[in-house]
């Protein structure tokens, strides 16, 4: 299969999710907007830090944006419009996510300034809190597919979505999805206000631009990745298939994105204690009532 | 030679490259980085062995585990930008000699072990995700469980020995008449 046609869906979906956040942010939907702050951009002087780790700073967006593509290479967009469908999709799906936190890491360290290295590791602490409410959650979806495939797991909603048949699987992977996505309100690693950019403070130019790119890579794929695990996927009445996804994906894209304009920004400590003491036993309820529920309501 | 062994090959000389990369550099985090691309090019070898599942395992747990191993690198050593020059090395001898013996260890393993006959038909890749199912619930499942019950108790324990008990919270050196009287809850901070 051509490889064009999922790239071109990627390019077209990062930029709607652009502009999705900025509407997000400012209240103003304008379709031209993220492609003239890109030009900017492009076009501003690229500075580096004195005694930066070179290898880091250079590397760190680039694989952000890396682990945000081959994330979206397992979505699909219709029957057969995928990139690869992997036996293991599902897994790969998380694989791939796990190198933002080595990336953001990385961009955090390289700099060799603080606001960087304090949003580098802020991530990590984020991480230990949502790192399993992606897992778990995954595993339910994965059962009642009786596959890893995400094309599986989209047919397997043929008789019932599974945002209905395990919502609170949805409920916990779209919090675990936010954070991953590091948008407000777990914007820890950028938080704007109080730590002047964090991991994105020291970066410009070309370089901030990458970084850019890469987080709405990634929120366009959790957003896909949501719409496939619990809103059917393609499945959809009237419109074609590539439709739905992308329709589900970017409504998917538009709520994470809206979260923040409600709710403050939440501490990383504070999200750990809920994560633990709240959303493990939960997801591990999630797995144990999926598990009586495919066995007695096979849909 | 074929490609995947050309791929087998270059993906086993990265392994040793990040591996040795580990020992060379004075910086924390790259040393820490390092053995995750180390892990991660053993995880790419899984993958050109068409053993889909388990690398894509190993190449999802070695980026977790690396990282918090980079924050525990980057808190205990005195300087872990590398950028003091400073030495963080000790007791080289013995460990040279436990690294010597125990590379010596592992290749006669290599060579001498009855590996089994080679494998002619490979499974799908959805079977295998299903066989290693097969074995972690059937001969391997009392190995797997004890190891989880072991690694859950262990991590019960670091937790109850982070956490300050009571008494050590209270400051010691307000005087008892001045001191707020905190009765009935505690302040976490």
């Amino acid at each position: 299969m051509s490889i064009a046609a999922p790239l071109a869906a990627v390019l077209i979906g990062a930029y709607l999710v652009a502009v999705l956040e900025r509407w997000s942010v400012h209240g103003r939907f304008s379709l031209s907007a993220p492609a003239i702050s890109a030009l900017a951009l492009l076009g501003r002087e690229s500075i580096t830090t004195r005694k930066a780790d070179a290898l880091f700073f250079e590397a760190g967006p680039v694989l952000l944006l890396v682990a945000g593509l081959l994330a979206v290479a397992v979505i699909p967009l219709a029957p057969g419009l995928i990139v690869t469908d992997l036996a293991s999709g599902a897994l790969f799906l998380n694989a791939a996510l796990a190198y933002v936190l080595v990336a953001l890491i990385m961009a955090g360290w390289g700099p060799d300034g603080a606001y960087g290295m304090i949003g580098g590791w802020r991530f990590l602490g984020q991480f230990l809190g949502y790192a399993m409410l992606i897992v778990m959650p995954i595993t339910a979806v994965a059962m009642r597919a009786e596959s890893l495939m995400t094309t599986q797991i989209v047919q397997s909603q043929a008789q019932l979505w599974n945002i209905v048949y395990q919502p609170l699987g949805f409920v916990l992977f779209i919090i675990a999805a936010v954070a991953l996505a590091f948008v407000p309100p777990l914007d820890l690693p950028v938080a704007g206000g109080d730590l002047a950019g964090g991991v994105e403070a020291e970066y410009t130019g070309a370089r901030l631009a990458i970084l850019r790119l890469a987080r709405m890579v990634i929120i366009l794929a959790l957003a896909g990745a949501t719409a496939t695990f619990y809103l059917g996927g393609w499945l959809g009445p009237v419109l074609p298939p590539w439709a739905w996804s992308a329709l589900k994906t970017l409504i998917v894209a538009a709520a994470m994105l809206s979260a923040g304009r409600f709710i403050p920004r939440i501490r990383e400590a504070r999200f750990l204690e809920l994560c633990w003491k709240l959303g493990i036993p939960l997801s591990l309820a999630n797995i144990f009532l999926v598990g009586v529920l495919v066995l007695v309501v096979p849909l | 030679m074929t490609v995947p062994l050309i791929f087998l090959t270059f993906f086993g000389a990265a392994a040793l490259w990040f591996a040795i990369v580990v020992f060379r550099t004075h910086s924390m985090v790259r040393s820490a980085l390092a053995l995750l691309f180390s892990q991660t090019a053993v995880g790419a070898m899984f993958l050109v062995m068409q053993a889909e599942f388990l690398g894509v395992l190993q190449i999802m747990m070695m980026a977790t585990e690396m990282s918090v191993m980079a924050i525990f690198m980057v808190m205990f050593m005195m300087d872990p930008g590398g950028l003091g020059e400073m030495e963080m090395t000790h007791q080289k001898k013995r460990s040279l000699w436990a690294g010597g013996i125990g590379f010596a260890a592992a290749l006669a393993l290599a060579w001498a072990g009855n590996w089994g006959p080679e494998a002619t038909v490979i499974p799908q890749a959805a079977r295998q995700t299903e066989l290693l199912g097969i074995e972690l619930l059937g001969r391997s499942m009392f190995i797997f469980e004890s190891a989880g019950l072991t690694i859950l108790t262990a991590m019960i324990a670091a937790t109850m020995v982070a956490i300050a008990p009571e008494k050590a919270k209270q400051p010691k050196t307000v005087p008892q008449k001045t001191a707020p009287q905190h009765k009935g809850h505690s302040h976490d901070h």
